[in-house]
């Protein structure tokens, strides 16, 4: 058995009101881990605003600044400024935001943010819905999925949007997917892009949310794991949106991901097939990006 | 400092805080309230450790090897068992067969870490500490010095009686010594294992059959007696001419004490399917003869371990199977051996095997040097056995029991119904913990005690959980193969013992297996799932959202404070060490 090889230093405290087998909670405690005491966050309206307290308490030993919906991009690059101007070079600034801030909400001041190349790390916490609102569908949710707003037989028809992709367009010096079922990679990417200071680094971390997916609290990360497995969530590195690394090559069906979430539970043998293949098309995708690295 | 500051920092640090500011922590809010379910460190039983007849704690045995920590390996092993090298070399690793690995990819090689073990102790005189009761100040009469009544000599010492065995021939060992040959079993191995049973102040008295007289007199000086006399005397075929036979237990007895017989090349039938045929033919072959094994029903009917089987039949041996002997005649100087083919007519219901009948008219002949036989064997004397007349006799499962003045106990081949040496040593075990539980408490609580010893749901017994050791909190649902989270292994093929090829020996009777080296049984044991026993992987601290798993020395334990019960932990444990459980 591979034993894994975590910190042992704890930025988060007990008593956060997470729901419990929150995967955006073990997300946190494992990106702090590896971004340390010399860390600002920045967390817009998301489950996360909710986690790290109710004022005046705070969940992390990080300072913390929450900001409106939409402006995780933009109070992040001004945070940046202002650390610049106090000659603070030290710390490291963290944008954290779930998928609507991100996806859809702060696309706008994200997108903005790294076209200047903004000096900072941006997180996407991915449970692919608003779920602190009561799980309504966003642009992170994937095909198929039953939210509060596409119930019924009008599940969601739409395919998840490709975030990576869009930050790799920008051309930032590093762009990656982690998840957190998979902790020494989540971890070493994050030393990664604390590392790499001087433009913006983005990481899209996979968190199961067993309130929003209708999942037993205790097989969170045990499905968080198969997204992986089963290539529906690929672990991927691009380096200067050019320079492609896979870090797992799945090998089972995307059947053994869907059937076991609530949100799925609706889909029948076609729709799954239909899945499989858009699953199969996007990891030709990548499978194609990985051997055409420009640079070579 | 102040100096050093460009106008925009001085400008910046003048500018009020208009924010508020968080000044505690959460840790306020004790979460645990939201529980409905509360997760436990529970471990369980590991199949292979229910499976082996001395009921070895092998999940932890192989967790400590895997750890480096071979002194602990060796003392959980005593614990239970006092011939590592031993059973590491012999033993048909029935804990293999129920191994859990063998759902990903292969089962554990077990006895491979156990002879390492077995051999590092003796080779490295390694030092051990083993939990030992003060002297009681009874005394035990052992008869046999074979491995059920070593095995009984070492539990009851422990127990704190002290023991005198005696021991017909020159030197202790029994089976081990005179019934398996020097190949699978070197001498060296033997007097090295049977030392550490004299060091416990064991009295070993050879040259001293034992007889019904002796015992009568020994009454007196003796609080208890155990009788593990094996089977000495073998069974006969009752065909024509079988005082031409040779016998096999014997031979392979005259193989270990006169160096080698000469018996020059030419042809031999071993008649039997058991262990004891199967060695008879495999050390004709060392001794450049052609051997012939016939037996009455088929090759998987054989009541020998199939892996000797095997091996024999790579040696050369030649099977005949289906085979039954009718007679034996003389012809010059070799025998004709007549064999009246069989065939299958049905299973038994009770054994598994084929019931053989007689399969037509025509018999073949088999023209060879020699004829051994091996068919079985039954105890010399009948007081060796338990008196069938007294009703007051309680057959257990690996011993009987009468409670004379002074008590009885008979064990070993004589009262086992799988006769091996793993076996013979469940026995010692189990009569130890008999005896000691009579003395005590009383004929009564004899049944009761033994439950409470069981690894699992038995048969085998530990002696651990008998002196209230850590293992008395093991609960005793076995953990299967769905239980393992196999996210955290990956197929890894099962290590192999380097074997010398036969004909590559210096010395035929050389041992063919090595023993591991120590990198063999670092991959080995890591590919232990380590079933049902916390190996301190720490999957349950690393991934708890709520930090609720504390570490303080090297022991974990759930902060309830904060746990909101959701059961990562238990699920992400990979080996089953945990459990849900309802809050109330």
């Amino acid at each position: 058995m591979t034993q894994l090889n975590i910190p042992d230093s704890e930025y988060m405290y007990s008593g956060h009101v997470g729901c419990p087998g929150c995967g955006a909670a073990i997300a946190m405690k494992f990106a702090l881990k590896a971004l340390g005491e010399k860390t600002i966050m920045v967390i817009p309206a998301c489950c996360w605003g909710v986690i790290a307290g109710p004022y005046p308490q705070s969940s992390l030993k990080v300072p913390i600044l929450q900001t409106a919906f939409a402006t995780a991009g933009a109070a992040a690059s001004g945070l940046k400024a202002a650390l610049d101007m106090k000659g603070d070079t030290e710390t490291t600034v963290v944008a954290w935001a779930g998928d609507g801030g991100t996806f859809d909400i702060g696309i706008q001041a994200l997108s903005g943010a790294v076209e200047r190349n903004e000096d900072f790390i941006y997180v996407c916490y991915d449970n692919e819905a608003y779920m602190n609102t009561g799980v309504q569908r966003s642009s992170a949710t994937p095909f198929g999925a039953r939210t509060t707003t596409t119930p019924g037989k009008g599940w969601k028809k739409n395919r998840k949007k490709n975030m990576v992709e869009i930050l790799a367009a920008h051309r930032i010096p590093y762009a990656a997917t982690a998840n957190i079922a998979f902790p020494e990679d989540l971890i070493q990417k994050f030393v990664k892009a604390r590392q790499m200071k001087g433009g913006t680094r983005f990481l899209h971390v996979f968190a199961s949310c067993p309130t929003g997916w209708r999942i037993p609290s205790e097989m969170s990360v045990k499905i968080a794991r198969l997204a992986v497995q089963s290539n529906i969530f690929p672990l991927y590195e691009v380096k200067d949106g050019i320079d492609y690394t896979l870090n797992y090559k799945g090998d089972r069906p995307v059947m053994d991901y869907l059937k076991i979430q609530g949100r799925f539970k609706h889909l029948n043998h076609k729709d799954i097939e239909q899945i499989q293949s858009m699953v199969d098309e996007d990891w030709k995708l990548l499978l194609r990006k990985m051997n055409h690295n420009q640079r070579g | 400092m102040w100096e050093s500051m460009t106008t925009e920092q001085n400008f910046a640090e003048k500018i009020p805080l208009f924010i508020s500011r968080s000044n505690m922590s959460t840790e306020l809010n004790k979460t645990g309230s939201w529980r409905f379910v509360r997760p436990i460190y529970d471990e369980k039983t590991a199949p292979c450790s229910a499976a082996c007849p001395a009921g070895e704690d092998i999940a932890r045995i192989e967790m400590l090897s895997s750890q480096g920590r071979y002194r602990e390996a060796l003392e959980t092993i005593l614990l239970e068992n006092p011939f590592p090298a031993i059973c590491g070399r012999v033993c048909f690793h029935t804990c293999e067969t129920a191994c859990n690995r063998s759902g990903l990819d292969e089962p554990i090689a077990i006895h491979g870490i156990e002879r390492f073990i077995g051999d590092a102790a003796v080779r490295d005189n390694l030092t051990f500490s083993l939990e030992r009761l003060p002297d009681n100040g009874k005394k035990i009469c052992i008869v046999g010095a074979g491995p059920s009544g070593l095995a009984a000599a070492y539990f009851s010492t422990r127990l704190g009686y002290s023991c005198d065995v005696f021991e017909a021939g020159a030197e202790p060992g029994g089976i081990l010594r005179w019934g398996i040959p020097r190949y699978r079993l070197p001498d060296a191995v033997v007097n090295a294992e049977v030392q550490r049973i004299k060091n416990l102040g064991v009295k070993i008295i050879c040259n001293t059959r034992a007889t019904q007289n002796f015992l009568e007199e020994a009454k007196d000086r003796y609080h208890a007696f155990f009788i593990g006399c094996g089977h000495g005397r073998s069974l006969k075929m009752n065909i024509p001419g079988e005082n031409m036979a040779l016998d096999g237990l014997d031979f392979l007895n005259r193989m270990r004490t006169e160096k080698t017989e000469s018996l020059n090349n030419g042809t031999a039938a071993v008649i039997g399917g058991g262990n004891t045929a199967i060695d008879v033919a495999r050390s004709l072959v060392r001794l450049g003869v052609k051997a012939i094994l016939a037996y009455r029903r088929r090759k998987q009917d054989m009541p020998a371990f199939q892996y000797e089987v095997e091996t024999a039949v790579k040696e050369g041996v030649k099977v005949m199977e289906l085979f039954s002997p009718s007679s034996i005649a003389q012809d010059g100087g070799e025998y004709i051996l007549t064999l009246q083919p069989m065939k299958p007519s049905g299973m038994e219901t009770d054994t598994g095997r084929a019931r053989v009948v007689p399969d037509g008219e025509t018999t073949q002949e088999l023209r060879v040097q020699r004829i051994f036989t091996a068919i079985g064997a039954e105890p010399s004397e009948p007081w060796q056995l338990p008196s069938k007349e007294n009703a007051e006799t309680v057959y257990l499962s690996h011993c009987a029991f009468m409670a004379n003045n002074p008590p009885f106990l008979f064990g070993g081949d004589l009262t086992n119904p799988t006769k091996s040496v793993a076996d013979a040593i469940a026995s010692g075990k189990q009569s130890a913990i008999v005896l000691d539980t009579f003395f005590k408490k009383g004929m009564n609580a004899i049944a009761d005690r033994l439950n409470s010893c069981l690894v699992g749901n038995g048969p085998a017994l530990s002696m651990e959980r008998y002196l209230d050791g850590k293992r008395s909190n093991r609960n005793p649902d076995m953990v299967s193969y769905e239980n393992i989270n196999v996210d955290y292994f990956s197929p890894a093929p099962r290590i192999k013992a380097e074997s010398h090829a036969l004909d590559k020996q210096v010395n035929p009777f050389d041992e063919i297996e090595t023993t591991f080296t120590i990198r063999q049984v670092m991959e080995e044991t890591r590919r232990c799932f380590n079933c049902g026993i916390c190996n301190a992987c720490d999957n349950c601290r690393i991934f708890c959202p709520e930090i609720a798993v504390d570490l303080q020395d090297a022991q974990r334990r759930i902060n309830l404070d904060y746990c909101k019960g959701c059961g990562i932990c238990v699920v992400e444990c990979p080996r089953n060490a945990m459990a849900l459980e309802e809050e109330v």
